[in-house]
């Protein structure tokens, strides 16, 4: 198909779409990924920006859980228009920080039946499944978990990611298990620490909060944020900011809350 | 095709001993070396097959003796057999020693009978092999024909001439009833063939008929092929070998042309294709490349195979170049047309597509999707199954939620790993744990969920009862663990694990 071909074709699907009242895929394409949380939507320009790359890594060791329900959290945000999510796991980040749960996604708001999943030998065949997905345009979203600071992906690789994510137009996350110093392309860098969640009613566990570290960001300043994740809404919510310090000692809290 | 000298050729190719000198293969036969190959310098030195070892010896104290390997053989048969798939789909083994072809609908492509099968021995002389071919219309014949005949190409319709003369070990008799027919003075073919059909049953069993009809083309026999029939094939030819990988990719792509065309005529597409090489020196290698939607898009193909190469890399070693290439459908099934839309993409195709490649470069089980299973053991209620296989969308029963966090993990350790914790007995949640050398400090525990082994899981009793916990740490991680075992009721100190991580 010639050049001028498919801009006419272009025009002619987003003119039916219009008659049919229908979005087209144009229209989802470009459409940045929003927290919901003005504070953090500002600092962004609207969002994350889409057919880019992102980074996201845990704050320390103990916040490997944190970051990896993060990259879920945004990827359940952006899996809204029905199409996939594949998650790229190299063996030995499996072996350190879990499989991909079925049942826990569902739950946490990313439906496991929209969720594809390669393992890899090699940190560099993870890099290579994620930037033939981006540029097949066919995913929502692709994250790929490199163990350690996921060396691999330095300046080059993250140029060429970038590139990749352009071309399709998805959402492209890298996921590494300790924050790393390279020099990188990404349009965003995300330290996430677990922040401690507000108690219900009775005592139980509460929503997930999560403490964001923004530390690089093409369009904006950088900041810090806590804020919650409701899986049911999949939405982003603020936490009370910067009053104090967080509470070690929580007397409201009984230490130990039967349920279930 | 007989390969009389299977053994002695396999040691010849490997050995730098010239050709001329005698070759025995030896093997224990009642607890006796007897020989059970030659060469034909051997043979024309007087020795025989069944000639214990030490009698040959003493005839001939340089003799070059080997000792029988059978496997070795088979698996050079194979090879050969694997080779012979170049003239035909259709290729038997006929152990130990014996090839069977069905040229049946495809000599004409190598200008006839006569000329395949000079092809044919030409080609594996090349190879160090030497063969004898028989040529005919029943596969009896063609058998009797490679070893006893005089014609080794039979004419249509004279298989019963060419037979006559034959001993009636060209039958495919056992040796047993070959003896006790000589005995009754039957030794040709000839003295049998017009015999009342009842006594010779009677006495010399029902297999001997049924091997004297299949000679004659009386009763069918069909060649059982090594290899599954491919539905559709599209085959290259070199007359100068090719070597470079950017070649072969290139021939598979036109390959993949002629074939989407052959299959577009039937509506059918490719779920399995093979790729075969056929180096010149007679090694073939097999790349196969599966699909989870029917394809036969000849550039998708075309990628499809490169990942493959890619991913086998310096295991498929052209060597001195493939004068062979072919490509087959091994399983093929309806594509049912779709109208798309004109208002958005359609993803879906893009999607198998990028499915297909991840496949052939990984290999399928690593490309997966979770489905869920009726389980409540936690590691038993999720597979990951090939994304290829699982072409059904499928809905997630819904969990239940007893509070504002997860019931379950987004991630889960393939082994539980165990962790030092510190909990009230019997059954208090934990108050502190040391996992990976960190200590964490539990302010919130929801639980116990108490999750029994299945009995049909548990058949020796061995797994115990385990009783889960969802825990805070006061910095905010969460972490799914258990105690393994109720407190002195099947276990006197209950153990810890952590198997998972919430968010």
């Amino acid at each position: 198909m010639t050049a001028g071909a498919s801009a006419t074709l272009g025009r002619l699907r987003q003119a039916v779409a219009k008659i049919e009242g229908q979005e087209t895929d144009l229209g989802i394409a470009v459409r940045a990924l929003t927290f919901g949380v003005p504070a953090i939507d500002a600092s962004l320009q609207g969002g994350l920006a889409p057919a880019g790359l992102h980074e996201i890594a845990p704050a320390s060791a103990r916040d490997l859980g944190a970051a990896v329900g993060f990259a879920f959290a945004l990827a359940a945000r952006v899996a809204g228009d029905g199409r996939s999510t594949l998650w790229i796991q190299t063996d030995f980040a499996a072996l350190e920080a879990g499989h991909v749960y079925g049942p826990g996604c569902d739950l946490f708001g990313l439906p496991a039946s929209r969720l594809l999943i390669v393992k890899v030998v090699r940190p560099l065949d993870a890099l290579w499944a994620m930037e033939e997905a981006l540029k097949c345009g066919a995913l929502a979203c692709v994250i790929a978990e490199l163990p350690k600071d996921g060396a691999i992906a330095d300046l080059t690789a993250t140029r060429r990611l970038t590139l990749a994510a352009r071309e399709g137009g998805g959402f492209g996350f890298l996921l590494r298990h300790r924050p790393s110093s390279l020099a990188s392309s990404a349009e965003t860098r995300w330290q996430v620490a677990a922040a401690a969640s507000r108690p219900d009613a009775f005592g139980g566990l509460g929503r997930t909060a999560f403490a964001l570290a923004l530390t690089k960001n093409r369009r904006g300043p950088a900041g810090l944020w806590t804020i919650a994740w409701n899986h049911h809404e999949r939405s982003f919510q603020a936490l009370s900011l910067g009053v104090a310090e967080m509470a070690f000692d929580r007397p409201d809290r009984m230490p130990f809350a039967r349920a279930g | 095709m007989w390969l009389k000298w299977l053994s002695t050729d396999r040691i010849e190719c490997r050995s730098p001993a010239p050709d001329d000198a005698p070759l025995v293969i030896v093997e224990p036969v009642k607890s006796a070396l007897r020989i059970c190959a030659l060469n034909d310098v051997a043979a024309a030195l007087g020795l025989r097959l069944g000639m214990p070892l030490a009698d040959a010896r003493a005839m001939y104290p340089s003799l070059h003796v080997a000792d029988a390997d059978p496997q070795a053989d088979h698996a050079l048969l194979e090879a050969a057999a694997d080779w012979c798939d170049r003239y035909t789909p259709l290729v038997g083994v006929d152990p130990p020693d014996g090839l069977l072809l069905d040229i049946g609908g495809c000599a004409h492509l190598f200008g006839g009978e006569r000329a395949l099968a000079g092809d044919l021995c030409a080609r594996f002389q090349r190879q160090g092999l030497r063969v004898k071919i028989g040529l005919a219309d029943s596969v009896g014949c063609a058998w009797a024909a490679a070893r006893f005949g005089e014609t080794r190409l039979v004419p249509k319709g004279a298989l019963r001439d060419v037979l006559l003369p034959l001993p009636l070990a060209a039958l495919r008799l056992d040796g047993d009833i070959v003896s006790a027919l000589a005995q009754a003075g039957l030794k040709r073919i000839a003295d049998v063939i017009d015999h009342p059909r009842a006594p010779l049953a009677a006495r010399f069993g029902q297999e001997f008929l049924r091997r004297l009809d299949q000679a004659l083309g009386r009763e069918d026999e069909s060649i059982k092929s090594r290899l599954p029939l491919p539905s559709y094939v599209a085959e290259r030819r070199f007359a100068d070998p090719i070597m470079m990988e950017a070649d072969v990719l290139g021939s598979i792509g036109h390959l993949a042309r002629e074939l989407g065309i052959i299959m577009e005529r039937r509506g059918q597409g490719a779920r399995l294709l093979q790729a075969a090489l056929f180096r010149t020196d007679g090694k073939v290698y097999r790349l196969e490349a599966g699909t989870g939607e029917p394809l036969r898009d000849p550039a998708r193909i075309h990628r499809l195979f490169a990942e493959r190469l890619t991913a086998i890399g310096d295991a498929c070693d052209p060597g001195f170049g493939y004068d062979l290439i072919r490509l087959s459908a091994l399983v093929t099934e309806q594509i049912n047309p779709a109208q798309t839309g004109l208002a958005g993409n359609d993803h879906s195709a893009e999607l198998a597509h990028l499915i297909d490649r991840l496949s052939a470069r990984f290999g399928s089980r690593r490309v997966t999707r979770l489905l869920p299973c009726d389980s409540h053991i936690p590691e038993y209620a999720v597979a990951a199954l090939p994304a290829q296989a699982v072409r059904l969308e499928f809905a997630a029963a819904p969990a239940e939620q007893d509070s504002l966090s997860q019931a379950r993990p987004l991630r889960l350790f393939a082994q539980p790993e165990p962790v030092e914790a510190v909990a009230e007995v019997p059954d208090g949640p934990p108050a502190r744990f040391r996992w990976r050398h960190i200590l964490h400090e539990v302010v919130a525990a929801e639980g116990p969920e108490r999750i029994a082994m299945e009995w049909w899981h548990n058949a020796k009793g061995e797994a115990l009862t385990r009783d889960y916990f969802r825990v805070e740490s006061r910095q905010g991680a969460r972490a799914w663990l258990y105690r393994e075992g109720l407190y002195q009721r099947e276990i006197v100190s209950p153990r810890w694990f952590l198997h998972g991580l919430f968010a």
